[in-house]
């Protein structure tokens, strides 16, 4: 179960505080599969990065009650000047894995062929979001954190993404954030709408998605 | 603090994953700062031991004696090497945390694992090279050390010490670049004032009372006091020494859990 309690934050953009969630308060259970809609700029990021423990809100908490992976889809998470297999041998201890099937398992999923043994920094940004994904999978998390980038175009990895979002939905929450209502459909069971800072969630997916269009 | 975190956790979990991250965050510091390649991982102990046998060889055939009758190379190979680590400890404190922002994805990973994984590195490869001339020392000149554990006491507080004014400066370089930009200059002004290329009893007495008021000062007298005994005078106050670090480290760590809070990773 992950609760957030009157979640605020602030950034300060230009001298000033600019408040990007304005308390949210909502309760996330195991095995539910939540697909968060919002415009560009709505938050949805800032969401996920407080959720994750990346960042601290201004205001208010989050209860985590389960193990819940770092935002996913964005890079950060790994260090680029050592290689992917290193990444993965450092995430394996960080997370108390077996180190050996660790590397295996992520050489295997993100597919990078020789580029897992050559540093991260010279990966493309896609290699990057791959080795990411990856690692996350290898670590087992009770709820994960996905930006809709891990998921969209039609290359082999994408597809690799879906399935295995698809599995991990039996055993793990997702929340999954996205600005495009169609992705929503293939992983989750139920939607929420950020907007204004406030976070309204739908039991039915359908709800959320007509009340994301109608604004 | 955040519920979930470990921080909820007991105790006794809390300091195994405490144990687990800076255990992982050595091995990564180690294969990043110095890579598989040339010497590899020997460079964290060359780099001190060239520049101290440098400065000391400097100072020994230069030819001044110095008072007491000391051996230069001994006397500023033992001060320049805890220095060493005062400022490279210092000196990497403002880098640390941007240096690093994208360990901070994983919430097990606190600023102060970083710090102390960082620094624990430095003090190990400090200790090598610091051994690694005693040693030759005691061959050589036959100057073995007369009391070595108050050497390795020394280096050990001047690890805390360093630690301590490194997480302040860690949390300070959130706030401004200021301290990424002064941070070397004034460990390099501080030099002469630290006490590891003087004595205290090569001072007046008002200036020995002065010079007293500064923590590092009594850390250089101490690692004297153990390499040369009782051949010359030394004065120091491990009790004054540990209430700076003490001090250093209680204010840097509260200093640097307010920063995380208000750090945009």
């Amino acid at each position: 179960m992950i609760r957030l309690h009157d979640l605020t934050k602030s950034y300060r953009v230009h001298g000033r505080m600019r408040e990007v969630l304005s308390g949210v308060n909502a309760t996330f259970g195991r095995g539910e599969a939540v697909g968060i809609l919002g415009r560009n700029g709505a938050g949805k990021t800032t969401l996920l990065r407080l959720v994750a423990g990346v960042e601290m809100p201004t205001r208010g908490r989050v209860e985590r009650g389960m193990s819940v992976s770092w935002p996913l889809g964005f890079g950060g998470a790994m260090h680029y000047s050592i290689t992917g297999a290193d990444n993965a041998r450092f995430i394996a201890r960080i997370y108390d894995k077996p180190v050996a099937e660790t590397v295996e398992f992520v050489e295997d999923f993100a597919d990078l062929g020789e580029y897992y043994r050559m540093p991260a920094r010279t990966y493309s940004s896609g290699m990057l979001m791959r080795l990411g994904f990856a690692l996350s999978m290898a670590v087992e998390f009770d709820c994960y954190l996905v930006d809709e980038a891990i998921a969209t175009g039609d290359g082999r990895f994408a597809e690799r993404c879906r399935q295995a979002l698809e599995t991990i939905r039996g055993r793990s929450a997702i929340l999954f954030v996205s600005h495009v209502p169609a992705m929503l459909r293939k992983f989750c069971t139920s939607g929420a709408v950020l907007r204004d800072g406030k976070l309204i969630r739908y039991d039915d997916l359908d709800q959320a998605i007509a009340a994301y269009n109608a604004a | 603090m955040m519920a979930g975190g470990p921080s909820a956790l007991p105790l006794r979990e809390a300091f195994r994953i405490q144990r687990r991250v800076i255990g992982a965050l050595l091995m990564r510091e180690l294969s990043t700062r110095f890579g598989r390649e040339n010497f590899g991982y020997l460079w964290l102990f060359l780099e001190p031991l060239m520049l101290g046998g440098a400065i000391g060889l400097v100072h020994h055939l230069s030819g001044h004696g110095l008072p007491g009758n000391l051996n230069p190379l001994v006397f500023w190979v033992i001060g320049y090497v805890p220095y060493y680590l005062l400022r490279s400890v210092v000196n990497r404190a403002p880098s640390a945390i941007f240096g690093n922002q994208s360990l901070l994805y994983h919430r097990r990973i606190t600023v102060l694992d970083i710090m102390i994984s960082r620094n624990l590195l430095e003090c190990a490869a400090v200790l090598g090279t610091m051994s690694v001339f005693v040693l030759a020392f005691g061959m050589i000149f036959g100057e073995w050390p007369r009391e070595m554990p108050k050497i390795i006491i020394g280096m050990t507080l001047m690890l805390g010490f360093a630690h301590g004014l490194a997480l302040l400066i860690a949390a300070g370089s959130v706030y401004s670049d200021l301290f990424e930009r002064l941070t070397h200059l004034v460990t390099y002004l501080s030099l002469p004032l630290t006490g590891a290329f003087f004595m205290l009893f090569w001072l007046p007495t008002e200036l020995q009372q002065a010079a007293l008021w500064i923590p590092t000062v009594h850390c250089f007298e101490l690692i004297r006091n153990g390499q040369f005994g009782t051949v010359v005078p030394t004065q120091y106050d491990i009790g004054y020494l540990l209430a700076w670090i003490a001090a250093l480290n209680l204010l840097g760590m509260a200093a640097l859990r307010r920063a995380r809070r208000d750090l945009v990773v």
